[in-house]
């Protein structure tokens, strides 16, 4: 494939980013960059290659961002011990949400899966067990390494680029096999697939799974990060639609996609963050709505799209 | 016997758009499914093919009972069926989605890519294998929803207005592949509106009006029915006998 030599310095440069980057607050938006992209890759499965756009990806994100810290606050574990039981949660989770809505088709999936998110935040908000409104704290300082509580941005950017690569590869495997052609032909036209023997249901199951799972994963190492959940933070609907936004922008149903779209956004929204301060969270839902109308009008295959048609013209030039 | 409905409604509120039709298809032959605008012969061909399922009657494919299962169920059997309206998977080359259908039988990649470029051969496609599955007009996709069935490996196909739309000399082109499918041991039950199609292709015929069959047998016979006649054939038959 001629795209490889692209994916290796792709590679290197991961690789080397935090020892390009001048200082902590880079090396700290490269970790969130890789954070956005696992998230938004594990959205990808589900909502790219096999086009069912979820706008309840949150729950998973919660799922996995809860149990962290659940475990932690009654039973003292190291946040991260409680990652297996977000996937469990979130894989109960998908298949509870997903056998009611997948007989939906588009916009009607879509808006029941915003439903489903909204109901599971509320419950959340009043829920005793997981901190109701105020949320829960990690650790306040390290007890053993086990709970991966740094003070540097380094161990966590290393951690989230091996799980991002593990992701990738898992899903390029996916890709390639039976499951990535049906999902494909999911994504074209549902009626056709079945005609040709593809269990729908079933795929989109296997697909919510895989994706809920990986989603789940990206809320515990989250919370392991960050230290702290609320409703708001891991629930709420900003988490869902930036997966969306993320793997839209990049291009939904392609590999890197995820990766390059969260290369675009999150650097963008940190530095506005910090650059208007408390007052910054407006602008993002401002970038966030600007994104969706330029992706909606110019390109909805986005960058990867961008992409294919710029080098397809250069490739035509050359031959001319 | 390939495949057998009995007494086949299906009805949408008040309205029976079939009314108790039957049909029985027996191994290697053509049989053409014809009758005016909405005389549900394309809502009995999706029952038929698991897309719908029918109010009442029952439908048995090998023996087996498919009337409630669904479309997968059939695939799996050995029926594949085509689209009027061809319903083409966009993001993929034209070998990917013969792919598809090929995956049902051959869980490996390679085993897939390898059954596809045969039938890609075989419906000649091939030299358009690696485009993009979007850039095919009309004939190519008509021809594509024919190599995607095939790459099912079906003991039966049933083809909707496959040839619908098609200039005669393309006409003539896929009246000389179904001839071919044929020739491979594949039953094929065809509904179609261009009488000269049914003459030239089918052995038997069998000619809906309002939800009911009206009339069967050989297509010659059928056409000179009076009952047929009436029902809708009337002034275009006489220009295709002369």
């Amino acid at each position: 494939m001629k795209q490889w030599p692209l994916a290796a310095i792709g590679l290197v440069l991961l690789l080397a980013w935090p020892l390009l980057a001048p200082d902590v607050f880079y090396q700290r938006i490269g970790a969130l960059v890789l954070l956005a992209a696992i998230s938004a890759s594990a959205w990808n499965l589900l909502g790219g290659y096999a086009g069912q756009v979820s706008i309840g990806h949150a729950v998973y994100f919660g799922a996995g961002a809860y149990s962290a810290l659940v475990m932690y606050t009654h039973f003292g574990w190291p946040p991260i011990a409680g990652a297996p039981i977000g996937v469990a949660v979130s894989c109960a989770l998908a298949v509870l949400v997903g056998l009611p809505t997948f007989r939906l088709r588009g916009h009607y999936f879509s808006m029941a899966t915003i439903a489903a998110a909204e109901l599971i935040r509320i419950l959340c908000t009043n829920w005793k067990l997981v901190g109701a409104a105020v949320g829960l704290m990690g650790p306040p300082r390290p007890r053993t390494v086990a709970d991966l509580s740094f003070i540097s941005p380094l161990p966590y950017y290393y951690l989230f680029l091996a799980v991002l690569l593990i992701l990738l590869a898992a899903t390029w495997q996916m890709q390639r096999s039976r499951m990535g052609y049906y999902l494909a032909a999911i994504r074209g036209g549902e009626r056709a697939a079945h005609s040709l023997g593809v269990p729908v249901l079933r795929y989109k199951l296997y697909a919510s799974l895989l994706s809920a799972g990986f989603t789940s994963v990206t809320g515990s190492l989250y919370a392991v990060m960050v230290g702290f959940v609320d409703p708001d933070s891991v629930l709420g609907i900003l988490v869902s639609v930036k997966m969306v936004i993320v793997a839209a922008l990049g291009g939904a149903g392609t590999l890197f996609g995820p990766l390059v779209g969260a290369a675009i956004l999150i650097p963008l929204e940190e530095t506005t963050n910090a650059a208007f301060g408390g007052s910054g969270t407006g602008i993002t839902f401002i970038i966030y709505g600007a994104i969706i109308v330029l992706i909606a009008r110019f390109e909805p295959g986005g960058m990867a799209e961008l992409w294919r048609r710029i080098s397809g013209w250069k490739a035509r030039r050359r031959a001319a | 016997m390939l495949l057998e409905a009995r007494g086949i409604v299906k009805a949408f509120g008040a309205f029976r758009a079939v009314d108790g039709a039957d049909l029985e298809v027996t191994e290697g032959e053509i049989i053409g499914l014809i009758g005016p605008n909405g005389a549900g012969k394309s809502t009995f061909f999706n029952c038929l093919a698991g897309d719908a399922q029918p109010t009442a009657g029952e439908i048995r494919f090998l023996g087996q009972d498919v009337t409630k299962a669904p479309a997968e169920d059939h695939a799996r059997l050995g029926m594949a069926r085509t689209f009027q309206v061809p319903v083409t998977f966009e993001d993929m080359s034209v070998a990917e989605n013969v792919m598809v259908g090929a995956f049902l039988r051959h869980g490996h990649r390679r085993d897939a890519r390898r059954v596809a470029e045969e039938v890609l051969d075989f419906t000649g496609l091939a030299a358009l294998a690696d485009s993009p599955a979007r850039s095919l007009g009309t004939p190519g996709r008509k021809r594509l929803e024919i190599a995607r069935a095939l790459a099912t490996g079906p003991k039966l196909l049933l083809l909707d207005e496959a040839l619908a739309g098609l200039t005669p000399a393309e006409v003539r082109l896929a009246i000389e592949l179904v001839r071919r499918i044929k020739a491979r041991g594949i039953t094929i039950v065809i509904v179609e509106h261009i009488m000269e199609v049914i003459l030239s292709l089918a052995e038997r015929a069998v000619v809906f009006h309002q939800g009911k069959v009206i009339a069967h047998g050989a297509p010659r016979d059928v056409v000179d029915d009076p009952a047929v006649v009436a029902a809708y054939l009337g002034h275009h038959m006489k220009r295709v006998r002369q």
